[in-house]
């Protein structure tokens, strides 16, 4: 491991996804939706990886495709060389854009019930449950309710618990998209600096091009739909990254040329949309 | 710069005044009217103590009591199952939801002479008839409660390895049990309601069988000092519906 990191193209390939396609039948009854066209992608461990593109582009199916949520119409997905059929809770962890907290369960419960639907042992489940709470710095409300947390928190909460089981893999499927902007710049931070402490693989969908270029080593750029993989960008600055990387000439080069990328894709899926509806 | 100083009463004064008032108006009304169909609250409440120490009286009220019992609880569980099976799927709850809420709609009071050529002049068809109205609350609830549930919720905890069980017994049921206690509350007195009609209609013991008998010989002094004592049965069930539901909506 010559890397300082252990990111980027030294590190061996933990998660493949090989030739896939996915079609979901139309809403309305008739026909079909193209949502994935020949997704080919290979993501080292440890590495930070974001998917950006317009929204319907097929993101999220991605997503749920390596988490063995949806079974591809064509092609599969591999973790670890393994091929998935099916949720991995052992190797997989998910962030939804909602926290998906029990309202009915304080915090340090709600992640002793994720232990508990994961099987991890029942007598660490408590401690295991404590320490992720102090890793993101939620443990003073251990015992609070959701609703008596500020978004942010529960989102943290959520991080908390997908951090508590322990998985390789990290699914974050826009994570930030309720959070008001200041908020998101820190807890971009923290994440930042979580993945220099812990060796985690993450997909992150994000329509924020600031977050992907601050957060990633590579950034995907879809297509709109059907979803294909447009270009690939690379961002080379080491974990964890300060605020000043922000300001940086590195990182508004990287962002513009994210933007230029997007762009046309943005309004190829605006139209797509206009025809649907005339 | 004070406002306007007018300070209503704590609602338990106004309370007690309007119930007061209300008393008030029973004696006199009690006192202006015939005896025969009315009686003044002094004199419900002497008969009170007489009929309720006639142990023919009692005998019905616990018959009563007991019948309630075991219609309420065959009501809830009976609802919980359908309720439960209606909200399974998208093809259950489209095809049976339409059915129940038919069903749900019948006066039922049309069909008590069938249940009693089925189940007999004993408790059973009294059970049977006080269940066929506490059932439909309980199930609609449940269906309303099970629909209610976050789909994110599921697929969250599907992905972290949750079984079917799991997802029942952590998500499903503490979901429900809000609305649960809700249907048991409106259950609870739509099975008083049935027991009572039907012990009414057939009348051969019960508290029913009673109100009958009271009102069908003029003694309304007994007929009412019975009233009192089932409204009073009705009003307990109902706090006690009440309370369970609040400690289990807590979080909502
Ligand atoms: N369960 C589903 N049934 C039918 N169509 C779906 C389903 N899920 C997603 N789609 C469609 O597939 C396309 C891609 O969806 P998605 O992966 O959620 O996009 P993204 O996350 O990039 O916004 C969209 O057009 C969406 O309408
Ligand atoms: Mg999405």
């Amino acid at each position: 491991m010559t890397n300082e990191t252990g990111r980027g193209a030294m590190a061996e390939t933990l998660i493949k996804v090989e030739d896939v396609s996915h079609v979901f039948p139309a809403p309305d009854g008739g026909g079909e939706v193209i949502a994935l066209e020949g997704i080919d992608i290979e993501i080292g461990r440890g590495e930070m990886v974001s998917l950006i593109g317009p929204s319907g582009c097929g993101k999220s199916t991605l997503l749920n495709v390596i988490g063995g949520m949806i079974a591809p119409s064509q092609g599969a997905a591999l973790i670890g060389g393994a091929r998935v059929r099916g949720p991995r809770p052992k190797e997989v962890a998910y962030i939804f854009q909602e926290s998906a907290l029990l309202p009915w369960a304080t915090i340090l419960d709600n992640i002793k019930v994720s232990l508990e639907f994961q099987k991890a042992p029942r007598a660490t489940r408590d401690q295991v449950a404590r320490e992720a709470l102090k890793a993101v710095g939620l443990d003073a409300f251990a015992t609070s309710y959701p609703h008596q947390l500020s978004g942010g928190m529960k989102q943290r909460a959520a991080l908390a618990r997908a951090l508590s089981l322990r998985t390789d893999v990290l699914l974050m499927d826009e994570p930030f998209a309720a959070l008001d902007e200041q908020t998101r710049m820190i807890f971009s931070e923290d994440l930042s600096r979580l993945l220099a402490n812990e060796r985690k693989t993450i997909l992150l969908v994000t329509h924020s091009l600031a977050e992907a270029v601050f957060l990633s080593d590579r950034i995907f750029v879809f297509t709109s739909r059907p979803g294909r993989i447009k270009a690939v960008l690379e961002v080379d600055e080491p974990h964890p990254r300060s605020p000043a990387f922000m300001t940086s000439p590195k990182f508004n080069d990287l962002r513009n040329r994210l933007y230029e990328l997007l762009r046309d894709e943005v309004l190829a899926a605006i139209g797509k949309d206009r025809q649907g509806l005339a | 710069m004070t406002p306007l100083s007018f300070r209503s009463p704590p609602p338990w004064v106004s309370r007690a005044l309007v119930i007061l008032l209300l008393l008030v108006l029973w004696e006199i009304l009690g006192r202006m009217g015939s005896q025969l169909f009315f009686s003044p609250l002094s004199m419900v409440a002497t008969s009170g103590v007489t009929i309720f120490a006639d142990r023919e009286v009692l005998e019905a009220l616990r018959t009563t009591a007991w019948i309630l019992a075991i219609g309420f609880g065959l009501s809830v569980c009976i609802g919980l199952v359908l309720g439960l099976a209606v909200a399974m799927s998208r093809f259950t709850y489209q095809t049976f939801l339409p059915v129940l809420l038919l069903l749900y709609a019948i006066p039922q009071i049309t069909v008590l002479p069938i249940f009693v050529l089925y189940f007999g002049s004993g408790p059973a068809s009294k059970i049977a008839f006080g269940v066929s109205h506490g059932l439909f609350p309980i199930a609609v609830s449940v269906v309303a409660g099970v629909q209610g549930i976050k789909p994110l919720l599921v697929t969250s905890a599907i992905s972290m390895g949750a079984t079917r069980w799991q997802i029942f017994r952590r998500i499903t049921l503490p979901y429900l049990a809000p609305s649960l206690f809700t249907g048991m509350r409106l259950a609870s007195t739509a099975t008083l309601l049935g027991v009572l009609l039907a012990e009414l209609y057939v009348s051969s013991g019960g508290v029913g069988h009673f109100t009958r008998r009271f009102g069908e010989s003029f003694q309304p002094d007994k007929l009412y000092a019975l009233i009192a004592a089932l409204s009073l049965m009705a009003i307990l069930i109902n706090e006690t519906m009440r309370m369970l539901e609040r400690r289990f909506s807590r979080w909502t």
